[in-house]
């Protein structure tokens, strides 16, 4: 214990130096800025605040008391302008480039699968022995999740060392002497701006829920493509280095300070980019929406691992709840618009039939849509859960099928919807195809269509996995079917007009024919044989590749003999297939 | 979801026996018995109306208190979940006009009241700023054993900076001026900080949101329904004109005690009178504009009761702190504690009721959305985005 008379001078000594430097007394004091000046000065400074704050401690007459106190206030004031002046001069918002690091904003190579344009940003992928290493980690999820986040967590030095070592010396000061509030205060409104210039240069734009609503769906891919990018930028990088700088500068200080500094930056930004992807969740359904949906959606689970880690005190909780509320509203919709689109599936309602019965580009998208559908099947996978809702074959609605779940036994929930998908377009174009007048142009249609349908199965090896071959095996009967209908519907009609009942005149067989009646036969035929001919020539019967002799069996050759045969006195149901297969 | 899940929490023990009673009925309305939904659409009116005249009972003091915010809170999301109740199991009803018209202006209105709510967050954050201030203003002056010149001048440093961070945002430029008079010892260095202090507070909301406008688009063109209309609805329609009333009021009362970007409280209420809670929604909107226009809340932030107060103890607090003459006697001391008392009963006010409340506004926003994501997909139309 040092002998009172000591402590008395050093208190006095000390006074003197936090009364010179107190801006409110002298103009000199107030033009300059401790640290800005030369270190012997800061550490003489700073010795002083130690001084008496000791004396605070250590005395007891209330006199010496209240000027210690004063002084310390003083001292405190001074203090907290110097920590803001120092922030303030170190208050530069990160560099874009650092903020595009690759390797944050690319981590699951999945995110890329719709994003065929370069955008703001450029995008690499990931080095695939990066990848590699990540598979090869045997471990559940969650913490391989955590894993995950540790590589793409990238904590930026915002701050110089001997910057944040200042900074250090007077929050120490400050929390001590009761000051801590005040230090937060000062803290947080210059890093929360300096992170909100960061924003703007990001381009994370304040959107009302309204202003969102009111954009073209079109727009709003764009944004949240880039919001995806911005996200993921803030999350492990912007986020992350805040973060690690209120832990430099207040860690060990007691109060929970880093953290309380820490939430006074960041609460407010957090929640204003959350903001856009909740919008986005709550947004009318409607089936163009899906897959943008679940890109959102990926991106938001990817990061939800880094949210966890950065916003990891009680204090955040509030963030954390809001990411993982998105989160599964964002799954709500995904669900809410399948369900949409497996409606509009089946209303859809136009008449008016497709020239020439092609392919109905209500079939075109459909099959477009589920062959998407299939590029997102791990997602999808996680988030169709339960069976679509079908028609019973118990039930008299006619205007829904049924689907026999017996057949799809052990198929996971998003293959039945996308059977089902299809046993409705199925069931949308037969019901369309009743529309043509022309009975043979009924049957073409459905051909065209189903056949249209099997081919895009077959050419995507995920989808028909998930259709599987008892479907589509039905689907190609289904075209096989068809085509003989269509067959039977288009010549025969022009052969009956060849048919030998009627040609003779009533009494015997050896009579001969009415030449009248025979005459009359071949007009018709011709008619009809030439309407027949010239109308199917303009038609397209089956898509690219497929040879059309397969399924029209006769030929104009084949007729012309089968005329032949019929006046050389051969029967004419002798007509078959001339050529082989 | 009935009613018996969410954890609304009035500060009042009456308040929250009452709104349990009405929760006990809800459950009783999720029926399909048409003789059931009369009496259910006559029961849903009625609670409105005595929910209402609760809240107009109100004495001075507890209207558009903190904890009665809490109330109206409360009070919405009952309603909301009986009008839900109301609704649900009617699929074919509100697949038919003019019913589906009905419900997709409701919860249009209701879509336009979520961007208030997260406006109302800002203006939360905004109190716990102030109340951030009342704490380091305790700090320097409450229960230290002596009260010398150190510990006036840090609570007189947080009074300024209370002063600039409750200024109106329109207000602030011009008021800077005057306020340097009353610096005294803290000079200019203090108010500038300040300013900056203030300046980055700024709304999550874009400079061009205006909460004035918002009440008013949700305000717009509600209309009583015809005779018509109500016959061929069964009454639904004046279950959704009733919420929409709900709706309009509620958010217009959160926008009148919260500060947020551009409040303006001059919008209409032209309620059709035959219904039974239209008289209580009137005195209590009659109520809370009078508020509005008293000379000393004409200019304040918000009209919540807890503001007043701040604004009144740091008036008082500041004219002490200026007239004290140090070393203190006695009798000024007791002013002083007595002073900080006042001071100590809003920050305790404050800080007991700003985290449950934010959560309420949270919640609010929740039920709007589920509701409105339930009913729209139960009503299974292609919806045009």
């Amino acid at each position: 214990m040092e002998p009172p008379e000591y402590e008395a001078a050093a208190f006095k000594s000390a006074e003197k130096i936090i009364l010179r430097w107190d801006s409110t007394a002298s103009e000199d004091a107030r033009e300059r800025m401790i640290f800005d000046g030369d270190r012997y000065e800061i550490n003489s400074y700073l010795q002083a605040v130690d001084d008496v704050q000791r004396s605070i401690e250590s005395t007891t007459l209330s006199d010496d008391q209240n000027k210690a106190s004063s002084a310390i206030q003083i001292a405190m004031a001074r203090l907290e302008d110097e920590f803001r002046n120092i922030l303030l001069a170190n208050a530069n918002p990160i560099e874009i480039d650092a903020l595009l690091d690759i390797n944050v904003l690319n981590l699951n190579q999945s995110s890329l699968r719709t994003d065929s344009s370069s955008g703001d940003f450029s995008e690499e992928n990931l080095n695939e022995s990066g990848l590699q290493d990540l598979g090869a980690i045997d471990q559940s999820r969650r913490s391989s999740a955590s894993y995950r986040s540790m590589l793409s967590i990238r904590e930026l030095d915002l701050v110089p060392m001997e910057i944040v070592t200042d900074l250090r010396s007077i929050a120490e000061r400050m929390i001590s002497a009761g000051y801590v509030r005040e230090c937060v205060q000062v803290y947080g409104s210059v890093r929360k701006s300096v992170v909100e210039s960061s924003f703007r240069r990001l381009g994370i734009e304040k959107l009302s829920i309204g202003d969102i609503q009111r954009l073209e769906w079109e727009v709003l891919e764009v944004k949240i493509r880039r919001w995806i990018k911005a996200a993921k930028a803030c999350v492990r990088i912007l986020f992350a280095s805040e973060k690690r700088l209120t832990e430099l500068i207040f860690e060990g200080l007691g109060s929970a300070t880093d953290d309380a500094c820490f939430m006074e930056t960041v609460k407010g930004p957090a929640i204003q980019l959350f903001n856009f992807a909740e919008a986005i969740s709550i947004s009318r359904r409607s089936p163009e929406k899906l897959f943008k949906i679940l890109d959102l959606h990926d991106a938001l689970f990817e990061l939800l691992a880094d949210v966890e880690v950065v916003f990891s005190s009680r204090s955040a909780e509030s963030i954390r709840v809001q990411a993982e509320e998105i989160l599964s509203r964002l799954a709500e919709a995904a669900r809410g618009i399948l369900s949409e689109f497996e409606n509009a599936v089946l209303r859809e309602p136009s008449k008016v039939p497709v020239p020439g019965g092609t392919v109905h580009p209500l079939t075109r998208y459909v099959m477009n849509y589920i062959s998407l559908i299939s590029d997102y099947k791990e997602t999808l996978f996680e988030l169709i859960v339960s069976k679509p809702v079908t028609g019973s074959r118990y039930s008299e609605d006619l205007t829904t099928p049924d689907m026999d779940f017996g057949e799809v036994e052990g198929q996971i929930p998003l293959a039945l919807h996308l059977i089902w998908i299809i046993v409705i377009l199925q069931f949308n174009v037969e019901g369309k195809s009743k529309h043509y007048r022309d009975t043979s142009l009924v049957h073409l249609f459905v051909m065209n269509n189903v056949h249209y349908i099997v081919q895009k199965i077959k050419g995507s090896p995920e989808l028909r996995e998930m259709i599987g071959d008892f479907y589509l095996k039905k689907l190609t009967g289904k075209v096989r079917q068809a085509a003989t209908s269509y067959q039977r519907a288009t010549w025969v009609r022009v052969l009956h007009c060849l048919r030998e009942e009627g040609l003779h005149v009533t009494g015997s067989f050896s009579a001969g024919v009415s030449r009248s009646v025979l005459r009359e036969r071949f007009k018709a035929f011709n008619a009809m044989f030439e309407e027949v001919h010239r109308t199917q020539a303009t038609w397209t019967h089956i898509e690219s590749g497929r040879h059309p002799e397969n399924y029209i069996k006769y030929s104009v050759e084949d007729l012309e003999n089968a005329v032949l045969d019929f006046f050389e006195g051969n029967p004419v149901s002798q007509l078959s297939r001339r050529r082989s297969g | 979801m009935p009613a018996a899940d969410f954890q609304g929490s009035p500060a009042s023990h009456t308040s929250r026996s009452f709104l349990s009673l009405r929760r006990d009925q809800v459950h009783s309305m999720d029926s399909n018995d048409s003789t059931n939904q009369s009496q259910g659409l006559e029961t849903f009116q009625r609670h409105v109306a005595d929910f209402l005249a609760d809240l107009s009972s109100a004495s001075s003091g507890d209207l558009l208190s903190l904890s009665w915010v809490q109330k109206l809170l409360d009070v919405f999301l009952v309603c909301q979940e009986e009008f839900r109740a109301l609704l649900s199991g009617k699929k074919e009803e509100l697949n038919r006009q003019p019913m589906n018209r009905l419900v997709n202006e409701y919860f249009d209105r209701s879509v336009k009241a979520l961007d208030v709510c997260n406006a109302i967050r800002d203006g939360i954050e905004q109190i716990r700023q102030w109340q951030m201030q009342l704490e380091i203003l305790l700090c320097a002056l409450d229960g230290q054993k002596s009260l010398g010149e150190g510990q006036f001048r840090r609570a007189k440093r947080a009074l300024i900076d209370l002063a600039i961070g409750m200024l109106d945002e329109k207000e602030s430029n011009s008021v800077v001026s005057q306020r340097n008079r009353s610096f005294g010892r803290s000079g200019v260095n203090r108010e500038n900080r300040s300013m900056e202090n203030h300046r980055s507070l700024s709304w999550s909301v874009s400079r061009s949101w205006s909460a004035a406008r918002q009440l008013q688009a949700i305000g717009n063109n509600i209309i009583a329904p015809r005779p018509n209309e109500i016959l061929a609805t069964n009454g639904l329609a004046v279950a959704a004109y009733t919420m929409n009333y709900v709706l309009y009021f509620v958010i217009w009362a959160l926008v009148a005690a919260i500060p947020c970007q551009d409040r303006g409280l001059q919008t209409h209420f032209h309620v059709a009178r035959q219904f039974i809670w239209a008289g209580p929604i009137l005195s209590l909107h009659e109520k809370i504009l009078e508020e509005s226009k008293k000379r000393d809340r004409r200019n304040s932030t918000g009209l919540l009761r807890e503001i007043h107060e701040i604004e009144k103890c740091a008036r008082h607090m500041n004219a002490l702190i200026d007239s004290v003459n140090l070393p203190l006697n006695d009798e000024k001391e007791d002013e002083v504690r007595q002073r900080v008392k006042e001071v100590k009963i809003v920050y305790e006010a404050i800080k007991e009721s700003l985290n449950p409340m934010e959560r309420q506004v949270r919640e609010v926003f929740h039920r709007i959305v589920r509701s409105r994501t339930e009913c729209l997909d139960s009503m299974g139309r292609a919806s045009t985005s």
